[in-house]
């Protein structure tokens, strides 16, 4: 009676996915691949054909150049390469670690402002039943709407009359005008779902609204904090429009715009603008990784009944 | 300590909803008050207003001589326990039921004795570290009971606490929950739709519907003498048998006709109107000397100590409940004895009982 059992549909399903899978991932981490690699190559082996994805002479002196306090303007590159071939160091290198610190100063800043201002007002507009409720949750998503492009000059205008041009204080005020609303929009529908009487228990159990929100909400609602951290973080990070209108020197420039400058000197070191291309990205992965339990975890929440 | 009391209290909700109309009530220290009322009702909203999670739109609450009205919930001297049981999620039962302790800045070593103490009485000493999530419905309910316990408040309030839980849990419960009221003696207000639990539960039952009270009695007084047609039918499982008729006067005596039936109602007074008669199922015995029902047995429902029987009286179904020995089958005559005392007699306009009142 025991029949050979073909191919099942099964089998071939797992292969298809399998391969589905590969092919996906292949296309998302190439690109990073390369530009891990290729901040290790030399300027010659970069435009060698066919590519090299794993570099023959390693090298780490585009890091070591970024790392290397004082240097100035227009070094020499280290090998000796004459400019016009490409292997030199930009005369930019020397800003790149401070406009990580600038970067990372105004995301922390962004990070915590969100977390300070859209957890109190999510909460109100998630539990608290007040006059204006529902015109306040449409204001805030309205804002959204909006594209960013142009709000561009108003900005622009109002950084200009605070006098905070070429300040950090301009992105970090704009930056929380893209973010928060998105914050209280995610937090807000988080405290959505918890149970109104877990609210109730709290408050008759004798908790202030501020103690519902510290001692119960908080807690329970994590996972959004994770993710609209991260997303203000990675927003902040990565923003480049607002920060080119808003800075001019060092001083207050962040990182895109300074990677951003690199390719606008005469000449361009595609290995130098990958290095701070991984400088880039570094951060945001870390914290990806970090946090993955959480992100994981935000993506299934709404689980806490019981 | 507390007595409660409401003088003519609205709750409109913001969407002009009116979920409670005028309402007068005034809860005994310690007594235990149950909201009975179909859903809807604003039983719910009722409790909330005593416990400070909604605010009151019109009137006046006390708690013993303060107006509370603007006292917020954590201040008001209130434990609630809620239908779907609210548990803190991330905090294991122990937390759970310290919490209240904790908030009102409790010693530890009390806090811990507290809690113990509790634990120990609802049987769920073993669950203390577990996080509510790995209870089952009824070690859930017992927490949340816990929970407004340790308090030791002045009003325990308790939201549908049982509706959760499957029946025969549901009886046993309602035998703690009567215990831990004669030992907390705290002023307790329940809500339920259930008249069962009401009538095993309450000191004193207030029947609502459509935010207003339709009677407030003890048990025995809302299920022998209701007020209205409404009272009558929500209590009594079998539901009273109505009975649409006129009431007619034979020589100055009042009676209740419909078709061929005649049923004298000597204590009525009163002139001829539409009336409504109401008849509890239990409430039939052997043919005497009394007035007397004939009807055909239509089907009879044996149902563990005694049984049901539908009969038909002229064109009217009854249910009546009778003892197992009595032996019938359907399609056979049936005869009842009636004791007018035992009738329930309505106007049929209002609604409104004829007896007492009228
Ligand atoms: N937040 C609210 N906003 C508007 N209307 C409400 C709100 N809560 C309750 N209501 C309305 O008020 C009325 C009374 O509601 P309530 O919750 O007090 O009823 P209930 O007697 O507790 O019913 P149930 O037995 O279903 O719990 C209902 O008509 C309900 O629709
Ligand atoms: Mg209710």
């Amino acid at each position: 009676m025991i029949v050979p059992r073909p191919i099942g549909p099964r089998v071939v399903r797992a292969a298809i996915l399998a391969a589905a899978s590969v092919l996906l991932l292949a296309y998302v981490l190439a690109p990073v691949a390369w530009l891990l690699s290729s901040s290790l190559q030399t300027e010659r082996e970069i435009v060698s054909i066919p590519p090299h994805w794993i570099p023959d002479h390693p090298t780490a002196q585009n890091f070591r150049a970024i790392f290397a306090t004082g240097l100035g303007l227009a070094q020499p590159s280290p090998n000796g390469a004459d400019p016009a071939s490409g292997g030199f160091i930009p005369s930019v290198a020397g800003n790149l670690l401070p406009a990580m610190g600038n970067s990372f100063i105004v995301a922390t800043a962004v990070v915590i402002l969100n977390l300070l201002i859209g957890v109190p007002a999510a909460y109100a507009i998630a539990k608290i039943r007040f006059r204006g409720r529902g015109v306040a949750l449409y204001a805030i998503l309205a804002t959204r709407v909006i594209p960013d492009i142009a709000l561009v000059v108003p900005f622009f205008l109002v950084v200009r009359k605070l006098g905070l041009l070429d300040n950090l204080a301009s992105l970090i005020i704009t930056y929380l005008a893209i973010t928060v609303p998105f914050s209280v929009f995610v937090l807000a529908s988080f405290f959505e779902q918890m149970p109104d009487d877990l609210d109730r228990a709290a408050r008759v159990d004798g908790c202030s609204r501020l103690q519902v929100l510290l001692r119960v909400f908080l807690p329970l609602a994590r996972p959004a904090l994770v993710a609209i951290s991260l997303f203000a973080f990675l927003a902040s990070w990565n923003e480049f429009l607002l920060a080119l209108m808003f800075t001019q020197t060092a001083a207050s420039q962040t990182l895109p715009i300074i990677v951003a400058g690199i390719t606008s000197d005469f000449t361009v070191s595609f290995s130098f603008l990958n290095a701070a291309g991984v400088l880039a990205v570094l951060p945001p992965v870390a914290l990806a990784v970090i946090f993955e339990r959480y992100i994981v975890s935000g993506l299934t929440a709404g689980a806490v009944k019981g | 300590m507390a007595r409660i009391r409401f003088q003519s209290v609205t709750k409109r909700y913001a969407n002009g909803a009116t979920a409670v109309a005028g309402l007068d009530l005034d809860i005994a220290d310690q007594e235990f008050l149950v909201l009975l009322g179909p859903s809807g009702c604003g039983k719910s909203t009722t409790l909330n207003m005593i416990a400070g999670l909604e605010e009151i739109s019109e009137g006046v609450l006390l708690f013993d001589d303060q107006i509370v009205n603007n006292v917020p919930a954590h201040k008001r001297d209130v434990a609630m326990v809620f239908q779907s049981y609210a548990l803190y999620p991330h905090m294991t039962v122990f937390e759970n039921i310290a919490f209240g302790l904790r908030m009102r800045r409790v010693g530890e070593a009390d806090l811990r004795m507290r809690v113990m103490q509790a634990a120990d009485k609802l049987e769920i000493t073993h669950l203390l570290e577990r996080r509510p999530s790995q209870l089952s419905g009824g070690q859930r309910q017992r927490v949340a009971l816990g929970r407004a316990m340790v308090r030791e408040p002045a009003v325990f309030l308790m939201d549908e606490p049982l509706s959760n839980l499957d029946a025969s849990l549901r009886i046993s419960m309602r035998a703690q929950i009567r215990h831990l009221h004669t030992q907390m003696r705290s002023t307790f207000v329940y809500v339920t739709h259930d008249q069962a639990e009401a009538l095993t539960l309450a000191d004193r039952i207030v029947v609502m519907k459509d935010g207003t009270i339709q009677q407030i009695g003890t048990p025995d007084e809302i299920y022998e003498s209701p007020t209205n047609v409404f009272v009558a039918s929500f209590l009594g499982s079998p539901t009273i048998n109505l009975l649409e008729g006129a009431l007619e006067r034979e020589n100055g005596a009042a009676c209740f006709k419909r078709g061929t039936l005649t049923i004298p109602l000597p204590a009525l007074q009163g002139g001829a109107r539409n009336i409504v008669l109401g008849l509890r199922p239990e409430d039939v015995g052997t043919p005497g000397d009394g007035p007397q029902l004939h009807g055909v047995v239509d089907t009879a429902m044996p149902s563990g100590a005694d049984q049901f029987l539908g009969v038909l009286v002229d064109d009217a179904m009854l249910f009546l409940r009778v003892g197992k020995d009595v032996r019938v089958r359907a399609g056979e005559a049936i005869s009842f004895g009636l004791n007018p005392e035992r009738l329930h007699v309505f106007d049929r306009e209002t609604g409104r009982s004829l007896r007492g009142a009228a």
